[in-house]
């Protein structure tokens, strides 16, 4: 195995050597934020719960074994976390403009207002979801996660997770035909 | 028309990369002929995309700094945890009873030695107190919370020149269930040094069907043709079935197996 990887530098944490862990912090705090914001729509709470996310992974280094994928495993406390929050996932949707001003990337004005504009139209259909379904939309987008990985993270069975995933979007693609969502809208 | 159920279900995973060559071709095949699924697909893709192009935002600049402060408080908490568990684990009573057996043995032996070699066989009682006390340390250090610890434990057999068997089923309890994998490595190791004891090859033999790390598995291979020993086939056999089983693993008990029939 390769020492770098993220499962050898987690076996490394679990056997004591914690200062691993901001190796880990570096790779994954950007995307684990990403998730928690596109399910939350919420800065503060999200960077906090980052921060709880690493804190449980410390805390419950030991429940880390050699068979155990860190990804998935980080992407379960996530979900756990998300559930411990008083807000749950049952936010409104549509307040981002408001809430959201820096979206990385885009240097034109233009360019920019139209990222945001077809981002909230996003989150609007996406609200409309169920939770099971929102969350598992956010899992299937990250290439490190497969269908072991988020079968896991869901606590279904692979074959479950699948059929999950393509009911999912077929329901969003219903969501965009109604609210009149198209390409290059 | 019902036929496209089973490849619109898989619109996705196309998308998304995840479908094995033989599906994604057959699903391409019905693609070229099925103008119906092209149009899903289109809307899947472009629903899928949205969804790949949501921005991740840029985490504000405190963000790193929260994190190192939390890092180091943990790691502050966990020192002070472990140097508590060493004094609470040096003062707890057991141990003050040992070291007045120190004591008491070095007051007895320097008392021994003033009258030089009277008694033979009170020196070698001596030896054998000492024995006994160093079999006791072992023990009581393979309960301690740390892997360090144990560690080390299991390497202080080494300097045993006989052990007795609440040593050695200590190591197999070791063995069979420490959480930690270098731990249950370093007592392999030492229970391999101890092949001449019956027991501890029968434990062994018991411990191949319950040990799922692939290291060990591995290790525990070369221990068992180290001993030559021949009953372990039925157990290697046994593994073998095992689902899920590293590729390379299986392939080594298969090599013992052939070397020691």
């Amino acid at each position: 195995m390769d020492i770098l990887s993220d499962n050898a530098l987690m076996l490394q944490v679990k056997a004591g050597d914690l200062e691993r862990m901001s190796m880990l912090f570096e790779r994954h705090h950007r995307a684990l934020l990403g998730f928690l914001f596109h399910l939350t729509q919420r800065r503060e709470a999200s960077e906090d719960m980052v921060q709880t996310v690493f804190y449980r992974m410390l805390k419950y280094r030991n429940s880390f074994t050699d068979g155990s994928n860190f990804t998935g495993w980080m992407y379960h406390i996530a979900r756990n976390v998300l559930k411990d929050q008083k807000f749950g996932l049952d936010i409104k949707y549509h307040q981002i403009g408001a809430q959201e001003e820096k979206i990385a990337g885009g240097t034109l004005a233009d360019e920019r207002l139209e990222k945001k504009q077809s981002c909230q139209q996003l989150y609007d259909a996406m609200g409309m979801l169920n939770e099971g379904d929102r969350e598992i939309l956010m899992l299937n987008r990250m290439k490190e996660l497969n269908y072991p990985e988020i079968s896991e993270i869901m606590g279904i069975s692979q074959g479950a997770a699948r059929v999950r995933v393509s009911r999912a979007v077929e329901e969003l693609k219903r969501i965009f035909v109604k609210k009149g969502i198209k390409k290059d809208s | 028309m019902i036929k496209c159920g089973k490849y619109k279900e898989r619109l996705a995973d196309w998308h998304m990369g995840r479908l094995d060559t033989a599906a994604a071709t057959e699903l391409e095949q019905h693609l070229n002929t099925c103008a119906d699924c092209r149009d899903a697909l289109a809307a899947t893709g472009f629903v899928l995309d949205s969804i790949n192009d949501l921005q991740d935002l840029e985490p504000s600049v405190h963000v790193k700094a929260d994190f190192r402060a939390m890092l180091d408080d943990f790691k502050a908490a966990e020192k002070k945890k472990v140097s508590d568990s060493i004094w609470s684990w040096l003062l707890q009573p057991r141990l003050s009873l040992a070291y007045g057996a120190v004591v008491l043995l070095c007051i007895a032996g320097a008392y021994l030695l003033g009258h030089n070699n009277k008694q033979g066989q009170e020196v070698q009682e001596l030896h054998a107190q000492v024995h006994e006390l160093k079999q006791k340390m072992v023990l009581t250090m393979l309960d301690n919370p740390l892997a360090s610890e144990r560690i080390k434990a299991v390497s202080y057999t080494n300097d045993l020149k006989k052990v007795d068997n609440r040593v050695i089923d200590a190591l197999l309890a070791t063995l069979n269930n420490d959480p930690n994998v270098n731990v249950r490595l370093s007592t392999l190791e030492a229970l391999a040094a101890l092949g001449s004891h019956p027991e501890v090859r029968t434990g062994l033999i018991k411990s191949i069907t319950t040990q799922d790390s692939p290291i060990i598995q591995l290790a525990i291979a070369d221990v068992m043709l180290k001993l030559q020993e021949k009953r372990s086939v039925g157990s290697f056999r046994e593994l073998l079935k095992q689902k899920g089983l590293d590729d390379e693993v299986k392939q080594k008990v298969k090599e013992t197996i052939t070397k020691l029939i």
